[in-house]
């Protein structure tokens, strides 16, 4: 059943795929830090405020995944920041989010060698977002 | 720490600890000249042997992200480097690949002799890109010690 994006039920259910996933479970081992998604707002889709989703993770689980403000997401270790839309994009397919960070659309904060040693992990984590069905503010 | 969205860092130092090691030749650099210049620094500041790497080049390396269609020219200056928005002349070595081989090539292993490893699951994929021909490294036959060292000083393994 589709859930409204950043509900708390959408936390839940991005959680549980991630904990679901045997490649995110193998390619995070390791990964002890917090992530942070920023999505800034867009008034024109019905996306008035920004808002973040604190992703807390370690070692090839999610121990927490929640939706705040979009300061306590700035606070995580790493951040990805992008527009409502750009997030969107990511979350159908549309977008790579590999691709998007080279090209400068989802802005990633953080220390470069970590997230790139776990390129495969973040991958799996963006197949996670995709595997949940989305309301969105603006329309399917 | 390192944001791919700083442009305004053209031509600047980027860190006071690596003595302006790296720099932008463009006063808007890409974010993928900003996220590969704050990789290698970030690797040259935190890995000594990485360090005594970048201090031994000079080379000019350009990288094409074939899937984006967006490229940097990184120009090794033994112990400093430049980076070019896009495909400067004069390159020794260019390589083409999509967007995720590009980022393989920043997880190959290296092992013996500082040679890159390619038999473990990341190095197959690599050189499986290379034989289907996904990925093309003009140069590489007469460059292949200065492949190897640059891929040593991309590697975040």
């Amino acid at each position: 059943m589709a859930v409204m994006f950043l509900s708390d039920e959408w936390a839940k259910q991005f959680e549980d795929e991630v904990n679901r996933s045997s490649v995110y479970k193998a390619a995070a081992k390791g990964w002890k830090w917090t992530v942070g998604l920023v999505v800034e707002a867009e008034p024109d889709k019905s996306f008035p405020d920004s808002r973040g989703v604190v992703m807390d993770l370690f070692d090839g689980s999610a121990r927490s995944i929640r939706v705040g403000s979009a300061a306590d997401a700035q606070k995580c270790d790493f951040v990805i920041t992008a527009p409502y839309s750009r997030w969107k994009q990511v979350a159908t397919k549309e977008l790579d989010a590999t691709k998007g960070m080279l090209q400068g659309k989802l802005k990633l904060k953080g220390d470069l060698p970590t997230i790139v040693r776990y390129t495969k992990a973040s991958q799996e984590m963006t197949e996670c977002t995709t595997r949940v069905p989305v309301i969105w503010p603006d329309g399917n | 720490m390192h944001d791919t969205g700083a442009g305004h860092l053209a031509g600047r130092q980027l860190s006071n600890t690596t003595n302006n090691a790296v720099e932008y030749a463009d006063e808007e650099p890409s974010a993928f000249a900003t996220m590969l210049g704050g990789l290698i620094e970030a690797n040259v500041e935190s890995r000594p042997e990485k360090r005594k790497d970048f201090d031994s080049l000079a080379a000019r390396v350009g990288i094409w992200v074939t899937d984006i269609d967006e490229g940097v020219t990184l120009e090794f200056r033994k112990g400093s480097l430049v980076v070019h928005n896009g495909m400067q002349p004069k390159r020794d070595i260019t390589i083409r690949a999509e967007a995720e081989t590009v980022m393989n090539l920043s997880n190959l292993r290296i092992g013996l002799f500082g040679m890159p490893v390619y038999y473990d699951g990341v190095g197959r994929g690599v050189a499986s890109k290379l034989l289907q021909g996904k990925l093309r490294i003009e140069g590489l036959l007469s460059n292949i010690a200065t492949l190897n060292t640059v891929t040593r000083i991309f590697s975040v393994q």
